[in-house]
């Protein structure tokens, strides 16, 4: 068996916008070469404005959303106000460190607008835990070296929230076309300071 | 009302008649595959666990949460010292609802649900099969017929006899065996 | 004078092959395989196998495109041919447009053109090592050619798939990696289809699926199967067991590859993309109920 960020497959990518950020995924849940599960969303919600997409292990995106589902919901029982994107990511970060000599198999990607600046914010995770800021794209999945070139080629700044769309969605259907463990449709949240807009895009089925 | 069809392939030659399933409340059903000893140790444990609940709580988890529940162990004994290794099946009625649902769950906890499941071999011959004949509006008698069509397919194309199987169905009304016609010869192209 | 003579005459230093060298060359080759290059070491099988097999060796320097769908099964109109597309390196879909199907045939060798009149000579399959099923369909291609003309009449399937069976167990252990099936109708044997693989097996029959796909195409193509299909059925379910390999075999996609065999040749029956057929498929006849459609 190879290593256990290619057993799954999938692909996430997170794009900046102007006032708007975009953050989209591949659906697909394989073992190896199998595709058992063509429903298989890799993007969580943590706060109005704020989602978190991860890639790798399926077990552990299972199991690191449920963590963080948690953990989220102490916070904002205990703060009594939702979670900041920049709040969360160091929240990742910490959780993911804790497990440095075992660590979640899996390659976080964050996107949302801090409600009070209404900046948007983007950043990845390696698996233990160390923030990527960006302030253009981020890319995670088995389909990340095809996203890099994707990304590269398509993204412009401050992109309206249309256009966005359009951009992340040519970059990653194009990508996951390009890697045989992931795609099978995907997912895209255009997010806005006070709008997300949820779409489904239908993939190639091979 | 059709509900998920678990399907396990019978046993080695230990055993010609063993039942690799689980029911662990009243409307739901876990089959398992996989090493064993764990597979009957792991599906036992929930089952008593997921039965305590019922009776502290005086009410029946709903499919979803069971499914949930059984993940949250398989996931927790994946990063202990010696983890189970069993591949699951489960389905359910939702006692709220009135909906069947289906999950698949490996043994490195990954939890899918989703319209029909295999586990081993059996997938590979399988889903292909139930891709072009199912949907989910078919009733009991149909999908007895998609059942046999899939046992047909493995007897033609695997090389071991797995010595038929055991057939129970989920309804409203609880989980109970059905005859299946284990005895059918097939005949390959 | 002198320079005449030795302009037709041979020096005997020119002859620069020994006795044994000529013995090897014309003897000892098997008489079917070429002389290749093989590295020196002291075990070049085990060597190749080591360098080229990435199954048991994952980091294996010399990685080759693997992983396909191909399926050929006989019914009274003749035999259907249908592959996948997709070329694949680990992960990496190096192509989508792949042309497994490669006719074994003098007046088509290399020429593909979309014809409705039937091209006569066999169909070959691909699937493991492109590189090596490309290159012995046209060596093989090659022989058929010479056979036909030696003896005056076209060769049988049997006697072209014997060819290419000890071809491959002749290289049996270094390293060759081929599943191909050879399909076609000749007034001697009727519609004949085998099926050979790198092994050196060579095994005739009415339906065969090769690649790391082939388990689904089975799966659809066994439970529909029967040997008095119509044309119409036959074409739609050989497309129909490729499209569900494609759905389910991440290392399948692409275009489906349609081909039918009958007496006075082969027919083209297109080469389409699958996507928009499982829509299709999907949306018409309520199958693939598992892919979600809407949000």
């Amino acid at each position: 068996m190879g290593s256990p960020f290619d057993i799954n497959g999938g692909a996430c990518v997170a794009m900046v916008g102007k006032d708007c950020v975009a953050i989209a995924c591949d659906l697909r849940l394989g073992m190896q070469a199998l595709t058992i599960s063509n429903n298989f969303p890799k993007i969580f919600n943590f706060a109005p404005s704020t989602y978190l997409g991860l890639t790798g292990l399926a077990t552990d995106v299972n199991t690191v959303s449920d963590l963080f589902r948690y953990k989220v919901n102490m916070y904002r029982l205990r703060e009594e106000r939702h979670i900041s994107p920049q709040t969360l990511a160091n929240l990742v970060s910490s959780s993911l460190y804790e497990k440095r000599f075992g660590p979640f198999f899996v390659s976080p990607v964050l996107a949302g607008i801090n409600q009070t600046t209404g900046k948007p914010f983007i950043c990845g995770f390696d698996s233990i835990g160390c923030i990527d800021f960006a302030k253009d794209f981020i890319v995670s999945g088995t389909a990340s070296d095809q996203l890099f070139g994707t990304c590269e080629g398509l993204w412009e700044p401050d992109l309206g929230a249309e256009d966005l769309f359009e951009t992340i969605s040519q970059a990653l259907l194009s990508a996951v076309d390009r890697d045989a463990l992931s795609g099978w449709g995907a997912q895209v949240y255009i997010i806005e300071k006070d709008k997300v807009t949820q779409r489904l895009l239908k993939g190639r089925q091979d | 009302m059709a509900a998920s069809k678990a399907i396990m392939r019978g046993p080695t030659i230990i055993k010609a008649e063993d039942d690799k399933t689980r029911q662990l409340n009243k409307n739901t059903l876990m089959a398992f595959s996989g090493e064993a000893g764990d597979t009957v140790q792991f599906a036992e444990f929930v089952q008593a666990n997921v039965q305590l609940y019922s009776m502290r709580n005086d009410t029946e988890l709903n499919p979803a949460a069971v499914a949930n529940f059984v993940r949250g162990e398989l996931a927790r004994s994946l990063r202990s010292r010696s983890p189970y290794t069993v591949n699951l099946l489960l389905g359910g009625i939702d006692p709220t609802t009135q909906t069947p649902h289906l999950y698949w769950i490996d043994y490195l906890a990954s939890l899918a649900s989703v319209p029909y499941a295999a586990h081993g071999y059996a997938q590979y011959y399988c889903l292909s099969l139930l891709d072009k004949h199912h949907n989910p509006n078919i009733d009991l008698e149909q999908g007895m017929k998609l059942l046999g069509m899939c046992t047909d397919e493995l007897k033609r194309r695997l090389p071991i006899d797995y010595k038929g199987v055991l057939v129970k169905i989920i309804t409203k009304d609880g989980v109970k065996e059905v005859d299946f016609d284990n005895d059918k010869i097939v005949r390959s192209a | 004078m002198d320079k005449i003579v030795a302009q037709y005459s041979r020096p005997s230093y020119q002859n620069v092959y020994s006795e044994q060298d000529q013995q090897d060359l014309t003897e000892s080759l098997p008489p079917l395989s070429l002389k290749f290059a093989l590295p020196p070491v002291a075990n070049p099988s085990a060597f190749l196998r080591a360098m080229t097999d990435d199954h048991s060796n994952p980091s294996c320097p010399i990685k080759l495109a693997h992983g396909t769908t191909t399926l050929a099964f006989r019914f009274q109109g003749g035999i259907i041919v249908c592959t996948d597309s997709r070329a694949t390196a680990g992960n990496w879909i190096a192509s989508q447009t792949v042309k497994k199907v490669i006719p074994v045939s003098r007046l088509s060798r290399g020429e593909d053109k979309p014809t409705n009149e039937p091209t006569p000579g066999l169909l070959g399959t691909m699937a493991g090592g492109a590189a090596d099923c490309q290159y012995w369909l046209r060596y093989l291609s090659q022989q058929c050619t010479l056979h036909e003309i030696r003896h005056k009449r076209r060769i049988t399937v049997a006697a072209a798939s014997k060819i290419l069976a000890n071809l491959t167990y002749s290289y049996k252990g270094y390293g060759l990696s081929m599943g191909t099936m050879l399909a076609g109708v000749t007034p001697q044997e009727g519609p004949a289809l085998y099926y050979i693989d790198s092994d050196g097996t060579r095994l005739p029959g009415n339906l065969f699926c090769v690649g790391s796909g082939q388990t689904f195409a089975y799966g659809v193509l066994d439970a529909n199967y029967r040997y008095d299909l119509t044309e119409q059925e036959a074409l739609a379910l050989g497309r129909r067991a490729i499209l569900a390999a494609m759905h389910r075999d991440a290392y399948s996609g692409g275009f489906i590859n349609l081909y039918h065999v009958k007496e006075e040749g082969w027919v083209h029956h297109g080469f389409d993309d699958m996507n928009p057929i499982f829509w299709k498929t999907k949306l018409e006849s309520g199958e693939f109920s598992n892919v979600t459609s809407e949000l």
